[in-house]
């Protein structure tokens, strides 16, 4: 089989190792799916991933039906109604393309319709930034869709085949998000281990609709008009499905385990260094490249600093999260968000720890947020020491303000 | 002692921001060239003139003219420029922005401009692609053309724009290439001073994304490609005009016709139905502030 890789290695069993871009990843993933409907409109950094994908379907690597869109609304409606007809379908965007595509992203996952997607992180309009925030998928935190971060081209790659493999369990049916950051990630090439596809196959079944099928065998009517006498009842569907994600992705990361041989320890969260930590960060995606580069240098002058990078924001590990957390004297959350007005004016995630912490019988630790590397900005090793600094300073009880901005021109 | 003579364009431009973004080669560059020999032409006040881009390599037009200028989000130059337009009439609104950015994602608001009749003046940089986005294909692209989404060409028929807005309703339709730099000028300056929905099409290369894939050479191949290939029709049916990969380009004013804009509707609905009862509070009040 042609690739789309400068530098190729066929391994045993049709496993290849790759150098590709963390964009390529997903279509790589994408092709390994077999998916069967794909649509796109382009902006940066998602487009990337767009052109891989148009690539592959033109060389006649992929079987899929490619269409590009007149706009992002368009362009998930489309695949939202393939999904409904049984096809599997795959979508992505960015920023303000993400944010337009909004109507359709609400009456997605109320439709309980597994779509997947990719998110290539960029800054909302205004001003046109091209660099890389989470405000735009953290935008539908609250509809019911999967949430993951990933931080290389690797976890790109199986986050996309875990995802169809979550999304499309008649269990859940709901649709999944994975968020690439711009540039760092959707654009940097790096040597990845692509499956074959017999060990695809084993881990991802075909996607059946079964009795929600849009079919003539089967008349069902999609998005009846319900009231007060249903919507309650519908959301609460939608809760107990969110509820069972917990499971059913712990499910398909020991599967993915089994057949890959790949491991991803805890599938919600990734610990670095934590063993002996007095003091842990916490952040999603690309971060975790400069904080983990910090920790090693700290180390080495006596800081017992740790790093736990959230995976899945949606579904939220607040138990487990709150049990790791409870063995450390701070925690300092990084967030590259906003979230005006929020409580102490922080970040996103910084709220969501807080307030996974809150309800539990365990220890808890002080919880700092900071807001850095906004609009692409890069994170840089000294932000990280003087963000770990600040945490120290709160495990030895100083009062530290509660949100902080780091790495702000003044 | 002698002089250097200053370019009589510089003064509409923010010379403090170039170079610009543009391409060597790129056409947008020309299409803003002409936009300010019509300004000086037509003597048009430029107290009352704002600009309206969407996004786009073409929508950063807005960023380099030295006038009021709105850099909008993508596809909605047309919306803005219509508020602007209802807020303060006296305003010669000008939208200028990319195929993409009018026709696809923005392209509801074209259709509905046009229908509605509202006074704007839509000049439409058509480089047949996505640009800025690294030149994906767009609702203009011909068929078998080479673009990133279609590595081996495209197939969907494209738009003709001019008979799209025609039927929608324009009151003003005409297309040049930027090999017709006076006429493009000419066509400006005469929309300046048209009543209602005004549209110019001008085909401008993107030698980066759309030639260069397709073998088609450089700005200067592509203003012989034009030159020759184009076909002066004043007056024809904008249904014979649509545009295909190698063909004629057929150029000119296609349509000049008059018929009431939206505010003169919108007045005149209002005299009927209410007769003395109806102020009409913009034309006393708004406009003499020039809020
Ligand atoms: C909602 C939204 N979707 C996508 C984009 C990305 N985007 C920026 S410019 C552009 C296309 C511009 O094409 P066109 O209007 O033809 O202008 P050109 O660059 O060709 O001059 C797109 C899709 C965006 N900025 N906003
Ligand atoms: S990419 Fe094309 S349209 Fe954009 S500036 Fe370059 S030549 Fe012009
Ligand atoms: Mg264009």
């Amino acid at each position: 089989m042609a690739t789309l890789a400068p530098a190729v290695e066929e391994k045993k069993g049709g496993e290849r190792t790759a150098l590709i871009t963390g964009s390529e990843a997903i279509a790589v993933a994408c092709q390994l799916a077999d998916v069967d409907v794909i649509t796109a409109y382009p902006i940066r950094p998602y487009d990337t991933v767009m052109q891989y994908i148009a690539k592959l379907v033109s060389n006649g690597e992929m079987d899929c039906e490619y269409i590009v869109a007149e706009g992002e609304h368009s362009q998930f409606e489309i695949v939202k109604h393939a999904s409904a007809v049984g096809a599997r379908v795959f979508c992505g965007s960015s920023g303000v393309g993400w944010m337009y595509a909004m109507e359709a992203l609400t009456v997605t996952p109320a439709l309980r319709i597994p779509m997947v997607c990719m998110v290539g992180n960029r800054a909302l309009d205004d001003p046109g930034a091209f660099g890389t925030e989470h405000n735009d998928a953290l935008a539908v935190r609250d509809l019911g869709w999967m949430l993951t971060w990933v931080d290389s081209g690797q976890e790109a790659l199986d986050s996309t085949l875990i995802a169809y493999r979550v999304a499309e369990d008649r269990r859940i049916f709901l649709p999944c998000a994975i968020s690439c950051d711009g540039a760092f990630l959707t654009h940097s090439q790096s040597l990845l281990q692509i499956p074959s596809q017999e060990q695809v196959n084993e881990f991802l079944p075909r996607y059946n609709r079964a009795d929600l099928l849009l079919h003539p065998d089967n008349p069902i009517t999609v998005a009846p008009q319900a009231n007060e006498d249903w919507v309650m009842e519908i959301r609460r569907q939608n809760y107990a499905a969110m509820e069972r994600t917990y499971g059913v992705i712990k499910e398909a990361f020991a599967d993915f385990e089994r057949i890959f041989g790949r491991s991803y320890g805890n599938p919600f969260f990734e610990e670095y260094m934590t063993d002996d930590a007095d003091v842990v960060l916490m952040g999603m995606g690309t971060l975790s490249t400069p904080v983990k580069v910090a920790i090693r240098q700290m180390r080495k002058a006596g800081k017992k600093v740790g790093f736990v990078r959230l995976r899945w924001f949606r579904p939220f590990a607040a138990e487990e999260l709150a049990q790791c957390l409870s063995r450390f004297q701070a925690v300092g959350v990084i967030d590259r968000d906003y979230s005006f007005g929020s409580p102490h004016s922080g970040g996103v995630v910084a709220g969501e720890v807080r307030n996974a912490l809150y309800p539990g019988a365990g220890k808890k630790p002080p919880v700092l947020g900071f807001i850095c590397g906004l609009g692409g900005r890069e994170v840089t090793i000294p932000d990280v020491e003087k963000i770990t600094e600040s945490v120290y300073q709160a495990a030895e009880g100083k009062r530290q303000p509660l949100t902080q901005w780091i790495g702000l021109r003044e | 002692m002698s002089t250097i003579p200053i370019n009589p364009v510089l003064p509409f431009l923010r010379t403090d921001r170039m170079p610009t973004i543009w391409c060597p080669g790129c056409g947008i560059g020309t299409t803003v060239n002409c936009f300010a020999r019509a300004l000086l032409d037509s003597g048009v006040d430029l107290k009352h003139l704002a600009i309206v881009s969407g996004i786009g390599c073409t929508g950063r037009v807005a960023g380099y003219v030295k006038l009021d200028s709105f850099h909008t989000t993508h596809g909605r130059a047309i919306p803005f420029a219509t508020g602007l337009k209802l807020a303060n009439p006296k305003l010669n609104v000008v939208v200028y922005s990319g195929d993409g950015d009018l026709s696809a994602i923005g392209g509801n608001h074209l259709i509905h401009a046009a229908r509605r009749n509202i006074d704007i003046k839509v000049i439409c940089v058509n480089n047949l692609i996505y640009a800025m986005t690294g030149g994906q294909t767009a609702p203009t692209t011909p068929g078998h053309v080479i673009t990133s989404t279609h590595p081996y060409g495209t197939f969907d028929p494209n738009f003709n724009l001019p008979h799209l807005v025609e039927a929608a309703g324009a009151v003003y339709v005409a297309r040049w290439t930027t090999f017709h730099v006076r006429q493009i000028a000419r066509s400006m300056a005469e929309v300046f001073k048209k009543p209602g929905f005004c549209f110019i099409e001008i085909l401008s290369p993107c030698p980066t994304l759309y030639q260069r894939r397709n073998k088609m050479g450089d700005g200067l191949d592509t203003m012989k490609f034009y030159k020759e290939h184009s076909k002066i029709k004043n007056g024809v049916s904008t249904s014979e005009v649509g545009l295909t990969r190698n063909g004629d380009i057929i150029v000119g004013k296609f349509v000049d016709r008059d018929r009431s804009d939206y505010l003169t509707m919108a007045h005149d609905q209002f005299v009927e139905a209410l007769g003395d009862r109806y102020v009409d509070e913009c034309a006393a009040e708004c406009c003499e502030e020039g809020i």
